[in-house]
């Protein structure tokens, strides 16, 4: 690691939070695609068997964090930027920071902003202009990337209590919907449905790559296995419950024509005559999520874009950052091709999540034995 | 060019000058050397000055129409700023840092030394006190009737003085000082302080400043022919109001003491609680012009070290004409002046403060103000008011959970009724919405500006009524509220619905322990206000979203103002609920203090098996 390239890392002032902060941070985070059309898809792939879906991306998840601690536990002090530009020099490692990790979280911040606001539009607003919550979103996620992630994951720290008490609410409220007819077949559409294609759509969490390029905030690599493995636990464990609530709430069939099936769950709540149709309370608890992931994949962003560029600090590029992906957002003819649009880049996160550490790797052990070959 | 210059430094990179120049670190052994480096008051004070110097002076260019926008400085800022002294040019530099009274525009005489001719002196002390103009400064000569007798003169400032001490002296100096003095006469104040005079707190000055700010503060000074120094002699004794009941934060089982105006008076209120020799209190002088004294007190014992260095640097630091009241004081060394919430801690209650000094805090009394800063502080303590901990811990933590409700109803409840009202009305139950709707069906105006129209009818009954003159102020506060609520519905002006909300509001607020919060909580309300009336709920969870992340990066003293719970740190058993006293084993962690523990595991003593030889004597 060159001179500059230490004084960069630590130049950038990123704060420090606990493990505990980390994970519910990160947690937070990943169970945001819940609360949007994502639960949707799923169906169409697994079937009554959709809550069987995470399992195996639970499993993928948990190798990917250990192969992302063995990489980065190589340079310890730097993150997945320095790391990638260590493995494949200076020229190609930038560029692979940029097209691998900045544009692909770039990209996945304008999908997540549009689904969240249009999430909004088909809840409330139905007279506003995207254009108007969509910056509205993108304000919250400058305004958090710019406190920083300190301030974010004291944040989540604070909120984490109302989405979990939120998520119970809808889950035992429910209750009396529940029919366990709708579980069966138990295999849905199939294993290789269930367990290998569903495994790899709910395997693919930014979180990953996030956890990467945040990791000296979190306290460094030797951290990163505790921290990875009790999000993801925590993730997909809220992940499985949701579906399965939603399974049980409502045939599979039924549930894959929902645009928001965690708002037809919220919708369908009905306890007594004073308390139904309190849907409209989620939405407190579902923008501040969705103002959290924006923010954190602005910060991210912005910050593997800054270390790439060995930038002193990250602030300045959010304004642009956030401008091109208000822009982005913004280009989507309409909700559908969003909804396609974010299936692609899932499949594109493979790429920084699960590839790039095991290509890096692979670089480091290459140059490794190149140098002893030298010797 | 210049303009271009401008442009172009808007448009470069600057270095961020955001972060906050001090936190409280984690460790307390690393505090001695941090406090070292960061406190040193005199360093930063010569710091501040040649800052106040560097900076542009007006010169004498034509007054300027309009005063331009000064940014201050933060700590942060400190290395930029020098950058640009140095850029300005060594001259500033070279010359010795002006002392406060001097850039204040005060004459250099009072530096002067006290003369061994008692005329020199007289006339000293006319000329820095403005006499014969200055009328309630007393000069009185007298003649000492030792052996040879001496001739002499005290000064001091009628009211400030005790007249019964003062007669004391004067006999004691002129009628029972009948005995030889020395031939010695350089010695002759020790002689008058040893030997002749009975006041409790005499002291020798030589120099005219100290011997002015001690008259000032009601001593009395006694100049003598032939000796270069000044009797002090301690005759304070002015009018006073004396320990009142609270005002503000009234409790129904606690002490019902207050602060008074009086510094001595405050701090002997907190010495009584504390019996302690660890309890320190240090003495600052802050204000140009008022010279107004300032007392941090601390457990030498409990509070890190860095803390208290930080808050006597912050104190030290502060270059102004005049100090007050502690209000202005918090202002001026608060972490985040531009945020609208408070951060500092401010209480009429001696046992507060107490409580505080034993967690670990530092107090900061300010002379002449019934208000003491409880420094740091956090969210959490500004909702409690000390009686939890005295009525039982089931009472507590109820009263305790009551206010967290009112706290969110005092600026959520409107937004929310607009948000409900003007977009989510599937959430209302159809006979509610009945109701609401017939209500609002005769009121012409839009719900936003009935709202809005209530609330700052609110508002300005609240003020008025603390502003009427007398007792009356608080019963034609509620009976205007009343009379304009009903006459505001009847005439269809606003819904009976909305007159209800606002009075719960007004309740929540007034639950609300801390004044401080509470009125920027009725701020912060408005912007709800607006927020739910153009975005609905989700407008509320946006202004939700900011005012935490905000509140997250706030600080209090290098405290993380949400701390215990955003950030995590050790859980405290008094933060949300109120657990037990015999669970309230450890200070707050957030502090750091010296010692941890507040209490053994096992504070109550007498549940513990008593040993075979009969038990411990307690």
């Amino acid at each position: 690691m060159s001179h500059r390239q230490r004084m960069v890392g630590k130049i950038i002032k990123e704060g420090m939070f606990g493990p505990g902060e980390a994970v519910i941070l990160l947690a937070i985070s990943s169970i945001s695609r819940l609360f949007l059309s994502y639960p949707g898809m799923l169906f169409e792939i697994g079937g009554p068997a959709t809550w069987l879906t995470p399992l195996g991306g639970l499993v993928l998840a948990l190798a990917a964090i250990f192969v992302l601690s063995l990489v980065l536990k190589k340079s310890p002090g730097s993150t997945i930027v320095e790391i990638n530009e260590q493995a494949f020099g200076p020229y190609l490692g930038v560029a692979v920071n940029i097209l691998a990790i900045v544009m692909v979280l770039e990209l996945l911040g304008a999908t997540y902003i549009r689904e969240f606001s249009e999430a909004m539009l088909v809840t409330t607003l139905r007279f506003t202009p995207i254009s108007v919550v969509d910056a509205a979103f993108l304000a919250l996620g400058l305004l958090g990337a710019y406190l920083g992630i300190e301030a974010l994951a004291r944040t989540a720290r604070l909120t984490y209590l109302y989405v979990l008490a939120a998520l119970l609410f809808v889950i035992l409220a429910l209750i009396p919907f529940w029919n366990f007819h709708n579980l069966l077949p138990l295999l849905g559409k199939g294993p290789k449905e269930v367990f290998i294609l569903g495994s790899l759509s709910t395997a693919t969490l930014a979180e990953l790559v996030i956890a990467g390029v945040i990791i000296q905030a979190m306290g460094g690599a030797e951290k990163l296995t505790r921290i990875g493995y009790r999000f993801i636990f925590m993730g997909f464990g809220l992940m499985m419950i949701t579906l399965l609530d939603l399974v049980l709430t409502y045939n599979w069939t039924v549930s894959e024509e929902f645009t928001q099936p965690f708002l037809r769950l919220a919708r369908t709540i009905y306890l007594g005559r004073f308390f139904q149709r309190l849907e409209a309370i989620f939405i407190l608890v579902w923008v501040v999520v969705g103002a959290l992931k924006i923010a954190l994949l602005l910060y991210a962003t912005a910050v593997s874009l800054a270390r790439s560029l060995k930038l002193p600090d990250y602030r300045p590029l959010l304004w642009p950052l956030g401008l091109a992906m208000y822009i982005l957002s913004l280009l989507p003819v309409d909700m559908v091709t969003t909804i396609r649009l974010d299936n692609y880049l899932r499949w594109l996160l493979f790429v920084p999540a699960y590839l790039l550490p095991l290509l890096i790797l692979a670089a480091l052990w290459l140059k490794g034995r190149g140098a002893r070959a030298g010797n | 060019m210049i303009n271009v210059k401008n442009l172009l430094k808007l448009i470069t990179y600057q270095e961020n000058s955001q972060r906050e120049g001090f936190v409280l670190e984690e460790t307390v052994h690393d505090h001695p050397k941090s406090a070292k480096g960061e406190s040193s008051p005199g360093g930063e004070d010569s710091h501040g000055q040649r800052e106040a110097q560097a900076e542009p002076a007006p010169q004498k260019k034509a007054p300027a129409v309009r005063r331009a926008f000064k940014k201050p400085i933060r700590p942060a800022d400190k290395a930029n700023h020098k950058q640009k002294k140095k850029e300005n040019g060594a001259a500033g530099e070279s010359q010795p840092a002006p002392t406060s009274s001097q850039t204040m525009g005060e004459p250099p005489i009072s530096n002067l030394s006290v003369s061994a001719s008692l005329a020199e002196n007289r006339k000293i002390i006319k000329k820095l006190y403005g006499l014969p103009a200055n009328k309630d400064i007393v000069v009185r000569d007298i003649v000492l009737g030792t052996s040879p007798a001496i001739d002499g003169f005290i000064v001091f400032i009628d009211g400030l003085v005790d007249k019964s001490i003062q007669n004391l002296l004067l006999q004691a100096l002129m009628l029972f000082a009948v005995r030889p003095v020395p031939a010695e006469r350089g010695q002759l104040a020790t002689y008058v302080k040893e030997k002749m005079l009975p006041g409790n707190q005499v002291v020798l000055k030589s120099r005219f400043n100290d011997i002015l700010n001690a008259v000032n503060y009601g001593d009395t000074a006694l100049f003598l022919e032939g000796c270069a120094e000044a009797v002090l002699v301690e005759t304070k004794g002015w009018e006073h109001r004396g320990v009142d009941l609270p005002t503000v934060e009234q409790v129904v089982r606690g002490p019902h003491e207050a602060f008074s105006e009086t510094l001595r008076t405050n701090t002997a209120l907190i010495r009584k609680i504390i019996k302690n020799e660890n309890l320190t209190t240090e003495l600052l002088t802050v204000g140009s012009r008022n010279r107004a004294l300032v007392a941090i007190m601390y457990q030498r014992d409990l509070a890190n070290p860095a803390l208290v260095a930080e808050v006597k640097r912050r104190i030290s630091s502060i270059k102004t004409d005049r100090i007050i009241d502690s209000g202005m004081l918090e202002e001026m060394i608060m972490d985040t002046p531009y945020n609208l919430t408070p951060t500092i801690l401010a209480t009429e209650r001696p046992d507060r403060v107490a409580s505080g000094i034993i967690d670990g805090r530092v107090a900061i009394i300010v002379d002449g103000s019934p208000y003491v800063l409880l420094v740091p502080a956090t969210m959490y303590e500004m909702l409690h008011t000390g009686e939890e901990l005295y009525s039982r811990w089931q009472l507590g933590t109820f009263i305790r959970l009551l206010r967290a409700l009112a706290f969110n109803l005092s600026f959520l409840l409107p937004g929310l009724y607009l948000a409900v009202v003007l977009f989510h009305h599937e959430m209302i139950p159809t006979e509610l919405l009945l109701a609401i709707a017939g209500n609002r069906e005769r009121v012409p105006l839009p719900s936003l500006v009935e709202v809005l129209l209530m609330e700052i009818s609110f508002e300005l009954i609240r003020e008025a009524g603390l502003r009427i003159p007398g007792a009356m102020g608080t019963t034609i506060g509620i009976v205007g509220a009343l009379v304009l609520g009903q006459a505001a519905v009847q005439a269809n002006i606003v819904s009976p619905v909305l007159v209800i909300l606002v009075a719960v509001t007004g309740l929540a607020g007034f639950a609300i322990p801390y004044y401080s919060l509470a009125f920027s909580l009725r701020i912060y309300r408005f912007y709800y206000i607006i927020l739910g009336a153009t975005l609905g709920f989700f407008g509320i969870a946006c202004g939700l979203f900011t005012q935490i992340v905000l509140t997250a990066n706030l600080k209090s003293f290098g405290v993380p103002y949400l701390a215990p719970i955003g950030p995590r740190t050790v859980p405290g058993a008094d933060v949300v609920t109120r657990l037990p006293l015999f669970f309230h084993e450890k200070r707050p962690d957030y502090l750091n203090p010296q010692d941890i523990t507040s209490q053994p595991d096992i504070a109550r003593g007498w549940l513990e098996p008593p040993a075979k030889d009969g038990g411990k004597d307690y």
